[in-house]
């Protein structure tokens, strides 16, 4: 039983300190400034803003949606 | 934007390297998922055909409702949901640090033995020896196994991170991270209070729900929203709305969404304080939830055109839709004016597949549509058996859902009157019922032509053929 309450408690500490220090780590990092830049990790010269990657097989790749360059103001 | 024909060349070549290292362990943990996904699709007709019709194999112990029902729950939640899980974790983790899936040999080993728990683990229920307590219904030692595999699955993110060549933290990452630290503390803590002297009586039911709640709400919640944020904008090449509200999203749902589980039992007979607590939680939900409907309907507008053609898409926003539709349902249930009626009815159950299904499952299809090509280099087989399959689950999802809720809250409008004779209200609810077997084989056609496609595709994948069907998009030539 001690051994529970020492696991449960000790977890909620341990579990505690560690949400505080990820959230200053991401204050201290930098990871809550330039916001907008940081969503576009998800792109490269590769597959840019602008360009679907994803569609059906049947569906040729000229028939897909124009390019457009919204947002691609980076 | 420096010299581009290089650049290009390098960017894909490093995608390419990263899929390559994630293709073993993730391909495995997905293939075995689809496998309990059908095991858990019959498991879960059978049990819902028997609620209408009693005598439908009934002369069997092992297939009477008692265990089918709970069996069918967790090979769907440790099996399918947990094993796709893992595998949309693992190269969502990879693609956004850009690095190799590490401890690949041992991560495909957790997959060979997490089967393994997972098959005892049914057959123990299927055989009588089930816990009883719902979400929880494994032997302890089968729950010791899966706990302790657990660990390498942390580990191999804990290792992405540190190894990142990303300098930024994508929200997504935030969100696989909660995940991964979350779910083994709450999946050892649950068991060890509830199969432990921990907790007994009233405390058992409250560590019951808090952790059945969170189950989805901190384990497949995060995961769900973590493809979300990375397919929406990677499929239609948009950046996310605002990236400012999604991090306020994050870090709202991992304050609040803990607390909420507690709204399992209001008018049960725990302390009026903890039920307030559940219930106020569940309100301070609107805040994540909220902010990430706004965010991806606002990355959303103006290419909604392109649902037609990506069938990712189609999955994805069908299950961020149905986030936001679950979250604020489940909001407004969580108050004692709707939840007087509501409880102990079907109502609860078309709530509970809203989350698991029409979210969390439709996100998964969604997002192993766009990881299973890049993988095995071959492309889906048939776009109009993709379409079939969007159909039939999504139809069938909402008719399951329709049907139960309207059913279940007659049911509860006629329980809470103590001059209707039981009978009666059994009887009304038989229509109701009925519609769930209906959408139940909808779905169930949906699922076998979901299992065909993706065994089709490792099947060409294994003997070396399709390769020329590759498109310029996944890699093919032009």
């Amino acid at each position: 039983m001690t051994l529970i309450y020492g696991l449960i408690w000790g977890s909620w500490v341990v579990f505690g300190i560690a949400t505080v220090w990820a959230f200053a780590w991401a204050v201290r990092s930098g990871q809550f400034r330039q916001v907008s830049k940081g969503s576009k990790v998800l792109f490269d010269e590769d597959e840019p803003v602008g360009e679907m990657t994803d569609a059906f097989p049947d569906v040729p790749d000229d028939q897909l949606p124009d390019p457009d360059n919204e947002g691609n103001d980076g | 934007m420096g010299d581009s024909e290089t650049d290009l060349e390098r960017d894909a070549q490093s995608r390419k390297a990263i899929d390559a290292s994630a293709r073993l362990p993730v391909v495995f943990m997905m293939a075995s998922g689809v496998f309990w996904l059908l095991f858990g699709t019959v498991l879960a007709f059978i049990a819902s055909f028997k609620l209408h019709s009693p005598w439908f194999l009934a002369d069997q112990a092992w297939l009477t409702f008692g265990r089918v029902r709970p069996a069918h729950l967790n090979t769907m939640i440790y099996g399918w949901a947990s094993m796709t899980g893992i595998g949309v974790l693992l190269w969502l983790q990879a693609r956004l640090s850009r690095v190799r899936v590490p401890l690949r040999k041992s991560l495909i080993a957790v997959g060979v033995v997490w089967n393994f728990a997972v098959l005892a683990g049914t057959v123990a229920i299927l055989a009588g020896g089930s816990t009883s307590v719902e979400w929880l219904e494994f032997p302890p030692w089968v729950a010791a196994i899966l706990g302790a595999l657990f660990v390498v699955v942390m580990a191999a993110s804990v290792l992405t991170f540190v190894r990142r060549n990303v300098e930024h933290v994508y929200v997504s990452q935030w969100y696989l991270f909660g995940a991964v630290f979350w779910f083994p503390f709450l999946y050892i803590a649950g068991n060890l209070v509830i199969h432990g002297t921990g907790a007994s009586g009233v405390a058992e039911a409250t560590a019951n729900w808090w952790y059945a709640h969170n189950v989805l709400g901190i384990w497949f919640t995060p995961i769900g929203l973590a493809a979300a944020y990375y397919f929406i904008p990677k499929v239609i090449g948009r950046p996310i709305h605002s990236y400012y509200l999604s991090l306020l999203g994050f870090w709202t749902l991992a304050l609040f969404y803990n607390w909420a589980g507690t709204h399992h039992l209001i008018g049960g007979p725990i302390p009026l304080w903890v039920q307030t607590v559940g219930i106020v939680a569940s309100m301070m939900m609107f805040i994540p939830v909220i902010t990430v409907a706004i965010n991806h309907h606002m990355t959303m507008v103006g290419h909604f055109d392109k649902l037609e053609y990506s069938p990712t898409l189609r999955f994805i926003v069908f299950g961020a839709m149905s986030y936001t539709l679950v979250s604020v349902q489940g909001s407004l249930t969580a108050l004692r004016v709707v939840n007087e009626t509501t409880h102990f009815t079907h109502y609860t159950i078309a709530h509970a597949h809203l989350g698991m299904y029409a979210f969390v499952t439709m996100v998964l299809f969604g997002s192993m549509y766009y990881i299973l090509p890049r993988l095995t280099g071959r492309e889906w087989s048939s776009g109009p058996l993709i379409r079939a399959h969007f159909w039939t689950t999504g139809l069938g999802m909402v008719l399951y859902w329709v049907g139960l809720t309207i059913g279940g809250w007659i049911q509860g409008q006629m329980l809470k009157n103590p001059d209707i004779a039981f009978i009666e209200i059994v009887q009304t609810t038989l229509p109701y019922l009925w519609s769930r077997s209906f959408a139940a084989a909808l779905m169930s056609v949906g699922h076998f032509i979901f299992a065909y496609l993706v065994g089709r595709m490792l099947y060409e994948w294994a003997t070396d053929r399709g390769k020329d069907r590759l498109p310029p998009m996944l890699g093919g030539d032009q």
